[in-house]
């Protein structure tokens, strides 16, 4: 029998429990095709972050960290609102089309773009999340691969409503392929793979985001295309925070390294030929260069850094019986190729020498790639550590300076925005004086007004 | 001002006896000299104030305005309940006086003081027009105050953080409520008067629009809980003013329900901030409530997540009928300043749910239990919007 003296013990929940069982509501709901769910996944997914970072040991910085995630959710609810407002269920006929509202429809595809992209790390005010690990202590490294993903889901899964307003479009493909830029630029500055794997998941999701907004294959080949890139990494990384397991053997590192090359090579193909050599209105040769370029440098990263790390330890880690990380990476390569089958099926076209170049960048920097790692002694007069070193700096002072630009721009736009609001601060002090004149004014207005009319 | 049928008015007159209660048991709370007949009596009046529909009788307002000021005034003990009977003598009585004159000088132009024979006067063209476009602004005054939209939004906020917890929410809500009978009283078939129902509704669009837009400014810079409270009760006066700028008159259908979800919500809502940390930069401990009492506790937020309007709750359905109806008149900048105010609203709403929680606390702080009569207060106030939300569905 419990004391009665003794004092009631506070109620809790395990923060680790609540917080992934909010993310997986949250990711499941973002799913949906309904507005409201994606809006209240959202805002799921921003209260596990919170909830992770309210527990961590850091809890000070981790919550400053991902405050950031409120506002995807916020435009989410934006979007959802416009649309409760002018569905056409439950309310009598009469109602204006979304598009006779004037600026309603092109809000909500700003308001779902703003969504998107920020979790795609495309938006100049949360930009470098993927450069640090998430608020798990062990699982940490791992959860910012999360957000591009529920980015590119909803990104994929709205397409409608915002792909079709030409404006959203150009500002959301400016921003993706500055993003895929920017997220392999970091990924080859970067030294560790764990760090390296996150930016190229959001380099891969900013890819498979643009096959969506260009809209030259079907949905269902881009998702495909996007969960083999993205997949791949995504089960790499996990690995890789469990002791390299994906590169502790032969036969595993070499699959991985097939894998992620061949889903890169498969995502990007139909983008490079449809920039390069697409319709009118999908074709632009600036971005199939700037495209050409991520899509190279993702393959160096992806080949070049993935090193077979051979079990040194004495005591060697306990394996499953199931070669886990052998067939996760023939799924992925699988997965890829059949997003290209996809492709292919609707009709897609293939021409000379359109198909040879659209591979060319991923085929041969992977080639090349791979050479180098299985024969280093190729290239002996070019020192390649040192290079490789001086190409890291000169890719991280690239970075560094667009986000550092991004954020002074972003600093001023606040500053500007704090000093509009500031005088709404004097409208709550309360000093009922001021308000009285203020009232006195308002009547004479009243009274002055229609007599100038 | 057209009746309210039957069980129509049993569905208004309800959750107001259901936030009757709550105000009670919050009285529980009071100090032994503080408690006592006078105070029942207040809640009592209060209560029998907000199931009147007697607006158009000219005692009704200052008689409201006066039992509220003297509730207030009545504690010689408080200041801050001096200083809010105070802030709402001078402008309540300003705004008062301004459209008693507006009234008088509609009177004197048409010869009858019968609202909808001053129209068919007026239409008539006969009166000179910068008399009667004088006067009718003038008589609306004292209603957009005593909505407390913004810019009169102060004395919601300044009656929350100062006057006692059982008072202020009915207060509160009988005051609101009583302006929005004034406005829906004054504009009655405004319509049949073609020139004056222009001019009235674009006087309400404007002031629709600031009180949106300098409303949800107030909000998001706001600090303390109390007063975040009492801004979202203005925007929900606001929403009255929107819907008249949209050219539909006031339903007392619909005015009975939202006077019901104010006095439930305006309750629970208040209740809980009571609790609630002021915000801060750095996040702190959150409230022992929430750790200690969590049913009392989320009861208390969907009162809050209803008065911003949280899709699903009585107040996202209030919203959203606004929403709508200014969709039909296809007034796009009036929606506009409404999405942006809503989304103000889910914001700090969801800003004050963190807070709330905070981050964990050392395992030696001390957590001290909640009065009774406040977790009391805050389940009936809970209780009763999820019954709203039920009667709601089971009404489709």
């Amino acid at each position: 029998m419990t004391d009665p003296a003794a004092p009631r013990r506070p109620f809790r929940l395990d923060a680790r429990v609540t917080g992934s069982v909010l993310c997986a509501a949250g990711l499941l709901l973002s799913s949906f095709p309904w507005l409201l769910a994606g809006a209240v996944g959202l805002e799921l997914l921003a209260a596990a972050f919170w909830v992770w970072a309210r527990a961590a040991e850091d809890r000070t910085e981790q919550l400053k960290r991902w405050g950031w995630l409120r506002r995807p959710a916020a435009a989410m609810w934006l979007a959802a609102g416009i649309e409760a407002v002018v569905s056409r269920t439950g309310t009598p006929p009469g109602l204006p089309p979304l598009a006779a509202l004037g600026p309603l429809r092109w809000i909500q595809a700003a308001a779902l773009v703003w969504a998107g992209l920020e979790l795609l790390a495309a938006s100049p005010f949360a930009r470098p999340f993927s450069d640090r690990p998430g608020p798990l202590h062990d699982l940490g490294p791992w959860l910012p691969v999360l957000l591009p993903s529920a980015g590119f889901a909803l990104l994929w899964r709205h397409a409608a409503r915002w792909a079709g307003v030409p404006e959203m479009r150009q500002v959301a493909l400016f921003l993706l392929f500055l993003t895929a830029v920017l997220g392999a630029l970091r990924a080859f500055s970067r030294k560790r793979l764990v760090a390296s794997l996150r930016w190229l998941v959001v380099v891969d999701s900013s890819l498979a985001a643009c096959l969506v907004a260009l809209n030259v294959v079907p949905r269902d080949a881009s998702l495909l295309l996007w969960v083999g890139a993205c997949g791949g990494r995504a089960m790499l990384l996990a690995g890789e925070l469990r002791g390299s397991a994906p590169r502790r053997t032969y036969l595993s590192h070499r699959l991985w390294s097939l894998s992620s090359w061949l889903t890169t090579a498969s995502l990007s193909w139909p983008l490079l030929i449809s920039l390069g050599f697409g319709r009118p209105g999908v074709a632009h040769l600036g971005y199939a260069v700037v495209a050409a370029f991520v899509v190279a440098l993702s393959c160096w990263v992806t080949v070049r850094r993935l090193v077979e790390a051979p079990e040194r330890r004495t005591m060697v880690r306990r394996e499953s019986a199931v070669p886990f990380h052998q067939l996760a990476a023939l799924l992925t390569i699988l997965v890829g190729p059949a997003g290209l089958v996809l492709v292919w099926w609707s009709g897609f076209r293939l021409e000379w020498p359109a198909w040879a170049l659209g591979l060319a960048p991923a085929l041969v920097t992977g080639a090349v790639a791979w050479w180098l790692q299985r024969h280093p002694e190729t290239f002996r007069v070019v020192p390649l550590e040192s290079t490789s070193g001086a190409a890291r700096g000169v890719a991280a002072a690239a970075f560094r300076s667009v986000v550092g630009v991004e954020r002074r721009a972003v600093a001023l736009l606040i500053g500007l925005g704090r000093a509009l609001i500031a005088p709404s601060r004097d409208l709550h002090t309360g000093d009922a004086q001021e308000y009285l004149l203020f009232l006195v004014g308002l009547s004479v207005l009243a009274l002055v007004l229609p007599l100038l009319r | 001002m057209n009746t309210i049928p039957g069980i129509e008015r049993w569905l208004a007159v309800w959750p107001v006896a259901t936030a009757l209660v709550a105000a009670g048991s919050l009285l529980g709370l009071e100090r032994h000299r503080r408690s006592g007949v006078a105070p029942i009596a207040i809640l009592v009046a209060l209560g029998w104030g907000l199931g009147q529909t007697q607006v158009e009788r000219p005692f009704w307002v200052p008689l409201v305005v006066g039992l509220v000021v003297a509730a207030l005034a009545r504690d010689q003990d408080d200041l801050l309940h001096g200083e809010c009977a105070l802030k709402l003598l001078w402008v309540m009585g300003t705004a008062l006086a301004l459209s008693w004159a507006g009234i008088e000088l509609l009177t004197l132009a048409t010869g009858t003081d019968v609202v909808l024979e001053q129209w068919a006067v007026l239409e008539l063209g006969l009166e000179p027009v910068f008399l009667w476009s004088t006067a009718l602004p003038l008589s609306l005054l004292v209603g957009v105050v005593m909505l407390g939209g913004a810019p009169f939004h102060f004395w919601v906020a300044d009656v929350f953080q100062g006057a006692r917890p059982w008072l202020a929410p009915l207060a509160v809500t009988l005051l609101q409520v009583t302006g929005a009978g004034w406005l829906s009283f004054r504009l009655a078939y405004v319509e049949r008067f073609p020139a004056g129902a222009q001019l009235a509704w674009g006087l309400m669009h404007i002031a629709a629009l600031i009180a949106l837009i300098a409303g949800a400014a107030t909000l998001l810079v706001q600090r303390r809980p109390e007063r975040r409270v009492g801004t979202l009760a203005s925007l929900n006066g606001a929403l009255v003013l929107v819907l008249l700028a949209s050219g539909q008159p006031l339903e007392p259908g619909w005015l009975a329900t939202w006077a019901a979800h104010l006095a439930l919500a305006l309750t629970g809502a208040s209740t809980v901030t009571r609790f609630l940390p002021v915000s801060a930069h750095e996040a702190g401990c959150g409230a022992p409530l929430a750790r200690r009492h969590p049913l009392a506790t989320a009861a208390g937020l969907l009162c809050l997540a209803s008065l911003a309007g949280f899709p699903g709750t009585p107040g996202g359905a209030l919203w959203l009928r606004v929403g709508r109806s200014l969709a039909h008149a296809a007034a796009t900048p009036l929606l506009l300043a409404l999405g942006a105010t809503w989304l103000a609203a889910l914001i700090v709403t969801l800003r004050q749910v963190r807070e709330l929680t905070g981050v964990p606390p050392p395992s030696a702080t001390e957590v001290r239990p909640v009065p009774v009569q406040a977790r009391v207060a805050l389940a009936i106030s809970g209780v009763g919007l999820v019954a709203l939300v039920a009667l709601r569905i089971a009404h489709r």
